[in-house]
Parts: C-alpha cells; sequence; structure tokens
C-alpha cells in the first residue's frame, strides 16, 4: 500500500510516515504544501496512492481546497483529514467536500493507523481486517498470514505483495501496479523485484498445498485466485 | 435600600394634584353657595318685608293705619318665629312683633339707595343687622320709606309711607353650604378614583417600552447579540439616549468577546499541533522495543517540540495580556525612555539569531536622544520582533538595518531587511496574529508582528508597511514624542 501523506510540519509528517512505514509496511510519500501535495495526488498514473492523509492548514493551498479539486478532478483515493478545528461545521463541511475521515489534533497514533488501515480496506471493497481467499487468511492488523489454519512466515515485502493481491481477490493485477503501490517515490523500481518476491510467495504459500493461489497470466500480470476455474474475473 | 416605585411615586403626584384641586374648588364652591344662599335669603327677607308692609292698609275713616295680622307670612322656618316691626315715617308704631329685649339699630343709619319695591324716586335707607336669640342666629333688614301698598281713591294729601323691620332666623344657612360642600367633595372623590385609575392605566402603557428594554437586554447573552427595541419604544423620545447607550455598549462587549473567542480558537489550534507532534513521537516510539540511540534521539527532539510549545504558550499569553491592557483604560504611569537605548538593546538581544543566519545588523539615527513615554520591556520588544522578522525574511549575507527619526511631536524607527519583500495581497493581513508570510518558514509562529502592533497601538502609535521600490520589506513605526 501506498499512502501519500500532506503535512506542512515537518515534525508532525515525520512520525506519521513512520508510523505507517513501521506499523502498516506502507510506503509513504511527503508533500509539504497544498499545490505539491495536489501535483502528486492527482499526476501519478494509475491512481498510484490507495490513502490520502492531508492536513487542514497548509501554506499555498488549503487543504479543504486541495480535496475539492481533488476530488473534481473525479478521483476516488480514500481521504483521511488532519484537522486542529473540531468544531461541528467544519467536520461536516469535511466530509461534505469529499473526506472519508478526519482525526483531530493531537490524535492518538495507534487510532490514526487502524483508520488508515480500515479506509485502505473500504477503498478496495474489504470489510473485515481478515482477508480471505479460499483456505487463505491475511490478518492485517497483525501482519499474519495463515493457510489451512497453518501459519506462514513471510518477508516484510512478501507480505505486502500479498496483502495488495489479497485486498482485491479475482483480479488481475498488474507488475507496474504492485510497483506502482508498493514503494514510495524514493525507490528505484525495478520489475524483476516483484517476481522475486511472487516466488518467494509461491515458494511459501503454494507449495506446501496441491490447489495454488497465485497465477500468472503473461503479459498482463498476477491473480489471487481459490479453485481450479482458470478464467479470471475481471 | 427600598425600592422606590416611579409608577406610585408618579400618581401620589397626580392625588396630590388633584386634592388640592379638589379642595379648591370645594372652599370656592362652599363659599359661592354661601353668599348664593345669603343673596336668596337676602331676597326673601326682603320679600317678607315687604308682605309685611302690604299687611298695612288705610282705615276707611280717619288717619291712623291698620295692620292687619290674619294675613302674616308664615315663618321660613316653622319653629322659630320671624319677627316684624312697622312704624309710620313719623314714628309711630302700627304693629312689632319683636320681643322688647330685641336691640334694633336706628333705621337712618343705612346707605341711602334707590331700592326696588320702594317709593318709586325717592331715596330710602337700608340697614342689616343680627342679633341672637334662643341660640339662633337672627338676620334682620330694615327699610324707610316703604309706601303704604293700599291705594284709595279719595285719599287725603301725600300717600303715607313707613319704616319696616323684618328678622328671621338663618337657621338652615350652614346645613345647606355643607351639603353643596358634600355634594362637591363626594363628585372631585369619584373624579380622583376615576382620573387616578386612568393614570395608572397612563403610566402603566407609557412605561411598556421600558419592560420591553429590559426584557430585551435580559435576553442578551453570548448565543444571543440581538437587540432590537419594537418600534414603538425606539421612536419614544425620552427612551432613545437609553437605546442607544445600550446598543453601544452592546456593541463593544460584542466586539471583546469576539476578539476573545477568535484568540482561543486561533490560540487551541496552534496549540494542537505542536502537541501532536510530541505525541505521536512518543506513541511511536513505545510501539515497539527500540535501540538506546533511538530513544535518546527521540527524547531530544521531544525536548525541542516542549521548548517550542513553551515559547509558543509565552508569546500567546503576553499577546493576551497586551490586548487586555489595550482595552484597558486605565493610565497607567509611564516612564520616558530613550528610543535609541531601547533599539540598541533590541540589536543585542537579536545578535545571536542574526549571526546564526549570517545576517549583518546596522543601526542609524539612534544618538538622537528622543524619547518616549512607554514600559521599556513593551517598547524593546516592539524592536525584538521586527528585528526577528526582519531576520528570519533575510538571506545570508544580507544586512538588516534599524533607523531611528525624530519628527515634530513625534518620533518614526524604520526596520529594513533585503529578503524576499511583503507580496502586496500580504500587507493588510501580515499584523494579524499567527499569520506567517510565506508560511513553509520554519521557527515562527506569527505571532511577533502581531505582538509589536498591539503594543504600539496601546501607545498611540502607528505600524505600517512602507512602500518602497526595490528589494526587502521596509516596517515603519511612529510614537508620539514623549514630553
Amino acid at each position: 500500500m501506498r499512502v501519500l501523506v500532506v503535512e506542512d510540519e515537518p515534525r508532525l509528517a515525520a512520525n506519521i510516515a513512520r508510523g505507517l512505514r513501521e506499523n502498516a509496511g506502507y510506503a509513504v510519500d511527503l508533500a509539504g504544501d497544498g499545490e505539491q501535495g495536489l501535483y502528486l495526488a492527482t499526476a501519478q498514473e494509475s491512481s498510484g496512492y490507495d490513502l490520502i492523509v492531508l492536513d487542514l492548514m497548509l501554506p499555498k493551498l488549503g487543504g479543504l481546497e486541495l480535496l475539492r479539486r481533488h476530488r473534481a478532478q473525479g478521483h476516488r483515493t480514500p481521504v483521511l483529514v488532519l484537522s486542529a478545528r473540531d468544531e461541528k461545521e467544519s467536520v461536516v463541511e469535511l466530509l461534505n467536500a469529499g473526506a472519508d475521515d478526519y482525526v483531530a489534533k493531537p490524535f492518538d497514533l495507534g487510532e490514526f493507523l487502524a483508520r488508515a488501515k480500515a479506509l485502505i480496506r473500504r477503498g478496495k471493497g474489504q470489510g473485515s481486517p481478515v482477508l480471505r481467499e479460499g483456505s487463505l487468511e491475511v490478518y492485517t492488523v497483525e501482519r499474519r498470514v495463515r493457510r489451512c489454519g497453518r501459519e506462514i512466515q513471510l518477508a516484510p515485502m512478501e507480505y505486502r505483495v500479498l496483502e495488495y493481491l489479497a485486498h482485491r481477490p479475482r483480479a488481475v493485477i498488474s507488475k507496474s501496479e504492485l510497483l506502482e503501490h508498493l514503494y514510495d517515490f524514493n525507490w528505484e523500481k525495478f520489475s524483476n523485484v516483484i517476481e522475486v518476491y511472487i516466488s518467494g510467495l509461491r515458494r511459501k504459500l503454494d507449495d506446501p498445498f496441491p490447489d495454488k493461489l497465485i497465477h500468472t497470466l503473461r503479459g498482463q500480470g498476477y491473480v489471487l485466485r481459490a479453485g481450479d476455474d482458470p478464467a479470471p474475473e475481471v | 435600600m427600598t425600592r422606590a416605585s416611579l409608577t406610585l411615586r408618579l400618581l401620589l403626584v397626580v392625588a396630590a394634584a388633584e386634592l388640592l384641586l379638589a379642595a379648591g374648588l370645594g372652599w370656592a364652591g362652599i363659599g359661592f353657595t354661601q353668599r348664593q344662599l345669603r343673596a336668596a335669603f337676602d331676597t326673601e327677607l326682603r320679600g317678607r318685608l315687604l308682605s309685611v308692609a302690604a299687611l298695612v292698609r288705610y282705615p276707611e275713616t280717619g288717619r291712623t293705619l291698620l295692620f292687619d295680622a290674619t294675613l302674616l307670612p308664615p315663618s321660613r322656618d316653622r319653629r322659630h318665629p320671624a319677627f316684624y316691626r312697622v312704624l309710620t315715617s313719623e314714628g309711630g308704631l302700627i304693629a312689632s312683633s319683636f320681643p322688647a329685649d330685641v336691640a334694633l339699630p336706628p333705621p337712618a343709619s343705612g346707605p341711602e339707595g334707590v331700592y326696588p319695591g320702594l317709593e318709586r324716586g325717592r331715596f330710602a335707607r337700608r340697614v342689616f343687622w343680627h342679633f341672637e336669640r334662643d341660640g339662633l342666629d337672627y338676620r334682620g333688614l330694615v327699610l324707610t320709606r316703604v309706601p303704604v301698598l293700599d291705594t284709595e281713591e279719595n285719599l287725603q294729601g301725600p300717600p303715607e309711607t313707613l319704616t319696616v323691620y323684618y328678622a328671621a332666623p338663618m337657621l338652615d344657612f350652614d346645613g345647606e353650604a355643607a351639603a353643596a360642600g358634600l355634594a362637591i367633595g363626594g363628585t372631585s372623590l369619584v373624579l380622583l378614583a376615576l382620573t387616578l385609575w386612568m393614570a395608572w392605566w397612563a403610566i402603566r402603557r407609557e412605561l411598556h417600552p421600558l419592560h420591553e428594554l429590559a426584557q430585551q437586554a435580559a435576553a442578551i447573552s453570548p448565543h444571543n447579540w440581538e437587540f432590537r427595541p419594537g418600534p414603538r419604544t425606539a421612536a419614544t423620545a425620552e427612551l432613545e439616549p437609553l437605546i442607544q447607550a445600550l446598543e453601544l455598549m452592546l456593541g463593544r462587549l460584542h466586539a471583546s468577546y469576539q476578539q476573545q473567542r477568535e484568540f482561543m480558537a486561533d490560540a487551541a489550534h496552534h496549540l494542537k499541533t505542536p502537541v501532536a507532534i510530541l505525541k505521536s513521537t512518543l506513541q511511536a516510539l513505545l510501539r515497539r522495543p527500540r535501540e538506546a540511540g533511538e530513544y535518546e534521539a527521540a527524547a531530544q527532539a521531544s525536548l525541542q517540540d516542549v521548548e517550542r510549545l513553551e515559547q509558543l504558550l509565552q508569546r500567546m499569553l503576553r499577546l493576551a495580556r497586551l490586548e487586555q491592557q489595550a482595552d484597558d483604560d486605565r493610565v497607567r504611569p509611564l516612564a520616558l525612555v530613550e528610543l535609541g537605548a531601547s533599539c540598541r538593546a533590541a540589536l543585542e538581544r537579536v545578535q545571536p539569531l542574526a549571526r546564526d543566519r549570517g545576517v549583518a545588523l546596522r543601526g542609524g539615527g539612534l544618538d538622537h536622544g528622543s524619547r518616549v513615554r512607554a514600559d521599556p520591556d513593551d517598547l524593546e520588544l516592539v524592536w525584538v520582533n521586527l528585528l526577528e522578522n526582519a531576520i528570519q525574511h533575510s538571506p545570508a549575507g544580507a544586512t538588516v538595518e534599524i533607523v531611528g527619526e525624530h519628527r515634530a511631536g513625534s518620533v518614526a524607527v524604520w526596520v529594513r531587511d533585503q529578503g524576499t519583500g511583503i507580496p502586496v495581497e500580504d500587507v493588510p493581513s501580515i499584523f494579524e496574529r499567527f499569520r506567517r508570510g510565506n508560511a513553509s518558514r520554519p521557527g515562527g509562529f506569527g505571532l511577533g508582528l502581531a505582538i509589536a502592533r498591539t503594543i504600539v497601538l496601546a501607545y498611540g502609535g502607528t505600524i505600517a508597511v512602507e512602500p518602497h521600490p526595490g528589494p526587502g520589506a521596509t516596517l515603519c513605526v511612529t510614537l508620539p514624542a514623549g514630553a
């Protein structure tokens, strides 16, 4: 998962990014003002962010205006607002402008992370924090994986790839989409890195079991799907 | 303190005035009635006297006049007799019912005049007199030259004239006057009650706008600043100064309240972010075990955050106190402060910051010796804040200048920098609190210029952005020169 944090207070932005990276395993991009935030939120190809964390008091372009313009361009990325104003009107105004949730400063980091995870989940059509596909269970809160009740140990990047796939099971997910959503813009992106993680996942997740979950569609990408039906639902 | 009712007082005044009026009317009424009664009594007295005179007749033969007592008119008061006495012009007694002990006045002592019923063309005399008998006041009348009414064709010589006394008791005089007084008094009382009720009703009606004003004033609260007296109240001339005073007072209170509220909201907002930083740092630190170095780094960062928070709090409280002082109209005793010394002290204080930033400081026109009346700390804070602002907006290697100038009756101080300048659209708002020019600049709270402005305004001065060509910004402060 990849999150954009638009926050002008560098210390706060660093803390949020650290929390998201350490506790949720997300890739995080930072924007220090509204204009940069809007540029990153809208210019990313294939709607690169799974969540935008937005402060309201921003230089150059206010958070509320950023939100309005972002939504006006048709983007559906979930937006979690950091607000120091907790008066009723402003919350209503925020939600009406297209925000999905908000936390009031000074917020609890645990609550903030839980809300961030919930927003990403819902943004991808998932309700439960436990993602299931066949005999596979992905516990997104604890970041643990089980198959047929058996605990499976994954490397952090392998987990992140699996978590992304498990959020949208039975959908074809391209290699470039995976790259887009698993790395922030400070990383060099090599597509063969994904192949390395996929093969690692297959070894730990599929090899010990008779039926396979991870399928490769040549030239298109990967599908996480239980059962023998070879045709993917796209 | 006893509560005095305006209505009661007005009613008392009205009642007193009406009682005075009623007393005057009663007194005049009784006097008038008595006069009327007396006049009527006198007319009746004369009538009866003439009726007595009419009983005198000429005899069939001879010259002796006859008196026919059988046709005497009855006394007005049946229980007490009236008295009469008829004499000839020569003084011969014809008839008398006066008791012997009643002293009679001499008939000729009265004024001469022409009286109705008496002999035409000749002067008669009339005398009224009083006497008391059987505990009653009697009033008597004497008329001379009353002609004998009986006419005889064969009368020899001139017709005889008479002198007639008549006296009657004035028994029911006072009673009738009292009855008239009672009637007037009773009517007055009824009218008094009626008019008092009318006055009470009118006063209540006219005082209603006051009640309305009181209700409106009582309804004012932090949630309701609406003060709209009804049209009738607003159109009452006497209430206009009160309404204006109330509106003025409410306006000032509302502005002050609004200012406090805005300050609270601003303060809350700007305190939350540093608290959020601190809280998230510590929470992130505690989410998993860390190495000693990480704990130390986080503790250092948190300490810096707390120091920053402390600084912000100090500045906000200072600003709040200054705004309160500015609102306070009380004149504080102020010392005369030498402007140049104050500016030099400020330069001293910002020296470390300037060194950090690589900015040079320069003072000019500070040896003039001009003095202003101000609190020395406040004054120094103005220059410190302006200089800090200038330094923070200056690139390394630039120069910040503070220049004093003495003018007629005032002093001016400029602070110039060589920074990026102030965009025209930001000029009106740079002195607002929590306003940061090109906001990404870290370290500022946006309170320095607001504090400077509050102080300068409190001392009756002005602070403004000096428009000038070229790079950098110039802020100009003027203060009234101290005598």
